[in-house]
């Protein structure tokens, strides 16, 4: 039975926020996160893509909703083992396996979700079958079924989880079932989502790479996007959209409709709490302070409004969701994740 | 086309952008001198790297919170515009309005002053001081913030005339207090939450919070002004409508443009262009624009007198070198240290070492920086892998058959970077040194890395080592 024109209803509501930025150490905090994804247990793994002038920073951080930070794994910048160069994004797979994919490096890097041992690894630059340039979003299906959008090759790729080559789709274009640098994915109900970012547009197909649907065109208007990152979809179809040129969470039924538009409205974390806590002048000069505040015309751009306005999301690159429906923003340029709950 | 146009348009290039390549002054050739002048002047659409692209790739540079990831990202803008005065007299206003990160810990808020720059940099002086004056980085960093309603602090009045439009002797210290009071006011939003970041350098609890002007005015003095003579309840445009009609104001303006742009010393005829550079300021309503075309279009500028007499700048001549090689023309890992480089050869931007700006001219040359601009600009130029130094090669090869001898190898070379104009013993040096490579040069059938691409390899390299490199 058809659902469309069925008005699906979703609605978010704000939770919390959890993070803070880290100024390079390790430890507690976030730098430049780029990807969420939460594991079954309600551990939330967050990719600190940071940059190489900054090296030991670069990890994976993990922490859990009460916002206790758990630990982290990774080996900073570089190219050996557990190391990373730029890494995008992240997926869970069966056996407590975590898939972290680098865009520098050209590789997929595999960790032990229990204690953040090193795996393995796989991948190999090129443009030939099951070779990537810039691999950026990664997905992996209830069989095991790894899909990786394959920036700069214009495509999507799927492999066994050992990296062995199954099959692939799409090439460089506008068209259906064409890409232009490809950046977030989401396997889901049979479907792999893919936010095609260049082509500010949301594209649907089976799992063997069969188009089925897209959603969006360019532009700031409802449904409409700017260079979408991250695509996450609930276990009734509804997709979420981090519209990151908009710096915009959209939320799509699953026809595709829309649902609604959120721009962030984060507040103090516990670990921001604390920092205020023994920093209490500038928690009185913050208090007096006005957080959203109207801007210059100059300052017009959703980028520009969101290095203004802190609450606002700023850089949200990817969205997950959890098994109870709530919704994780990982923003990198505010090293922060806010986290909604579908009511 | 003759070598002396090709000259001529390469000494404006230098000037008014970062040189050029050989295509690009194949391009302003063919519409001619005085037209590209009037397209370097009146830029359109710079078609620099994408910002997408760049934020995307390079997440410091969409955070922006660190120096050296801002300065990387407007030297990926200086490395790709196809506008290159706009970045060019951008970073002239950097030198002139001089605000550095050091006390502001804020990259962006210097980003975002370096745009006011490109808006305005090229039109009216009186825009351009009010935008200055309201522009964030400027606001804190000369501490306008603290500038109150009957506690005033000078010391934004006392630079905005002494360094930024006029120059000392033109003003009484009376009128630096008048002008003080008429900027009260003038400060950022939430002034004191963000002042107190930037002095603890704090970036908690979610990174810095960009800055944005705003004018309390319940803090504005709105009492009466005497300010260079004239009374009235002033408030700052009305002083720098004041201070835009000034003899003293074009004369300081038109100084130091001439010194970026045409030569670091000035001599009676260039005093002479000063004067015209003047009166098109005052006959255009005092745009920059105006008296910059005056200059370009002079015979002072256009003559051989003004070629080489400027050093090169660090950033003009890394971007320069950057540019003729080819590379950066896409997101790189590792561009930061870009910004590293230009600090190591003297010249950190969005860092100047004080208000006053950097000691332009022979200041820039001492033996640490010299070995430093010499070594980036040898390795940019004798990259074989560089599509820039590709693009010489082919040319290269295209001519006579790919055989050249040692003169021609060097005046080739000479003339694809430049073309470059050396004296007779330095050319004489370079051929010695092109000949103990063994006789002619042949190209024919080279292929990329081999020793025939080497020994054109060697040569760039050692051309980009000469002292006329090293001068604009």
């Amino acid at each position: 039975m058809s659902t469309q024109g069925v008005m699906q209803g979703v609605t978010m509501a704000y939770v919390k926020t959890i993070g803070i930025v880290n100024n390079g150490d390790n430890g507690r905090g976030f730098a430049n996160p780029h990807d969420v994804v939460v594991s079954r247990d309600g551990r939330i793994f967050v990719l600190n893509r940071c940059d190489p002038a900054r090296a030991t920073a670069i990890r994976v951080g993990i922490c859990n909703l009460d916002e206790e930070y758990l630990g982290e794994f990774g080996n900073g910048f570089g190219e050996g083992d557990g190391q990373f160069g730029l890494p995008v994004a992240m997926a869970l797979g069966s056996q407590e396996r975590l898939y972290v994919t680098d865009e520098y490096l050209h590789r997929v890097s595999i960790f032990n979700t229990s204690d953040g041992t090193f795996m393995g690894k796989w991948g190999v630059m090129g443009s030939g079958d099951g070779q990537v340039n810039g691999p950026a979003g990664i997905a992996i299906d209830d069989d095991d079924n790894v899909y990786i959008a394959d920036q700069n090759n214009h495509r999507i790729q799927k492999f066994t989880t050992d990296g062995q080559y199954v099959s692939q789709w799409g090439e460089k274009g506008a068209g259906s079932g064409q890409f232009n640098m490809p950046w977030g994915l989401c396997a889901a109900g049979g479907h792999v989502y893919v936010a095609d970012w260049r082509n500010d547009r949301v594209q649907k197909f089976t799992g063997d790479g069969t188009y089925v649907a897209a959603f969006g065109s360019s532009g700031d208007g409802d449904g409409q996007f700017s260079r979408p990152s991250g695509v996450a979809v609930d276990a009734d179809g509804n997709i979420y959209v981090a519209d990151w040129g908009n710096e915009r969470i959209q939320v799509l039924g699953p026809d595709g409709s829309f649902q609604q538009r959120l721009r962030g409205q984060a507040t103090l974390s516990k670990w921001a709490e604390a920092f205020f806590a023994v920093n209490p002048d500038e928690q009185g000069t913050r208090e007096v302070a006005d957080l959203t505040p109207s801007l210059p015309p100059h300052l017009e751009t959703p980028y520009q409004i969101s290095s203004q306005v802190e609450p606002y999301f700023w850089g949200p690159a990817s969205v997950t969701v959890d098994a109870d429906n709530r919704l994780y923003v990982a923003e990198t340029n505010r090293h922060r994740l806010q986290i909604y709950q579908r009511v | 086309m003759s070598n002396q146009d090709f000259a001529l348009l390469a000494h404006l290039m230098r000037r008014a952008g970062f040189g050029a390549t050989r295509d690009e002054l194949e391009a302003y050739a063919a519409q001619g001198y005085t037209a590209t002048v009037d397209e370097l002047l009146n830029p359109g659409d710079p078609e620099v790297m994408p910002d997408d692209l760049i934020r995307r790739y390079h997440v410091d540079q969409s955070e922006l919170r660190q120096l050296d990831g801002a300065g990387a990202n407007w030297l990926y803008r200086m490395v790709t515009t196809r506008c290159p005065l706009e970045e060019k007299i951008a970073l002239f206003w950097h030198g002139l309005f001089a605000t550095g990160y050091s006390k502001l810990n804020q990259a962006r808020a210097l980003l975002n002053q370096i745009d006011m720059f490109r808006r305005h940099g090229l039109g009216r002086f009186d825009a351009l001081l009010v935008e200055l004056s309201k522009d964030p980085a400027m606001l804190l960093w000369l501490d306008n913030t603290d500038n109150h309603k009957g506690a005033i602090n000078e010391n934004y009045g006392r630079e905005l005339l002494e360094l930024f439009s006029m120059g000392i002797g033109n003003y009484t210290e009376e009128d630096i207090k008048e002008c003080s009071r008429a900027f009260t006011g003038w400060t950022l939003g939430n002034a004191e939450y963000m002042a107190m970041r930037a002095s603890k350098d704090s970036i908690w609890p979610y990174s810095r919070i960009a800055w944005h002007f705003q004018y309390r005015d319940w803090d504005h003095d709105e009492g009466q002004k005497t300010f260079l003579g004239e009374t009235g309840n002033f408030n700052g445009e009305d002083i720098i409508g004041i201070i835009a009609r000034q003899q003293a104001t074009a004369r300081f303006v038109s100084m130091r443009l001439f010194q970026f742009f045409a030569a670091d010393d000035v001599d009676s005829d260039g005093e002479q262009v000063i004067e015209a550079m003047m009166q098109s300021y005052f006959d255009s309503g005092y745009e920059i624009r105006a008296a910059l075309r005056t200059l370009f279009l002079s015979e002072y500028f256009m003559s051989e007198k003004a070629r080489y007499a400027r050093v090169k700048g660090p950033v003009e001549l890394l971007v320069g070198a950057i540019r003729q090689a080819g590379s950066y023309r896409a997101p790189t890992l590792g561009v930061h240290q870009l910004a590293y480089q230009g600090f190591f050869m003297g010249q950190g931007l969005l860092q100047p070492p004080s208000v006053e700006g950097w000691h332009e001219g022979m200041e820039w040359i001492d033996s640490g920086s010299l070995v430093e601009r010499v070594n980036f600009v040898a390795q940019e130029l004798s990259s074989l892998d560089k599509p820039g130094v590709r693009a010489i090669i082919d040319r290269l090869a295209a001519e006579n058959g790919g055989v050249l001898t040692p003169e021609q190898l060097v005046d080739q070379c000479l003339d694809l970077l430049g073309p470059v104009a050396v004296e007779d013993d330095t050319r004489t040096a370079l051929v010695d040194f092109a000949a103990a490579g063994g006789g002619a040069l042949n190209l024919s059938g080279h292929q990329p890395g081999d020793a025939t691409e080497q020994r054109v390899s060697n040569v760039l390299r050692i051309i980009a080592s000469t002292r006329e490199y090293q001068l604009a």
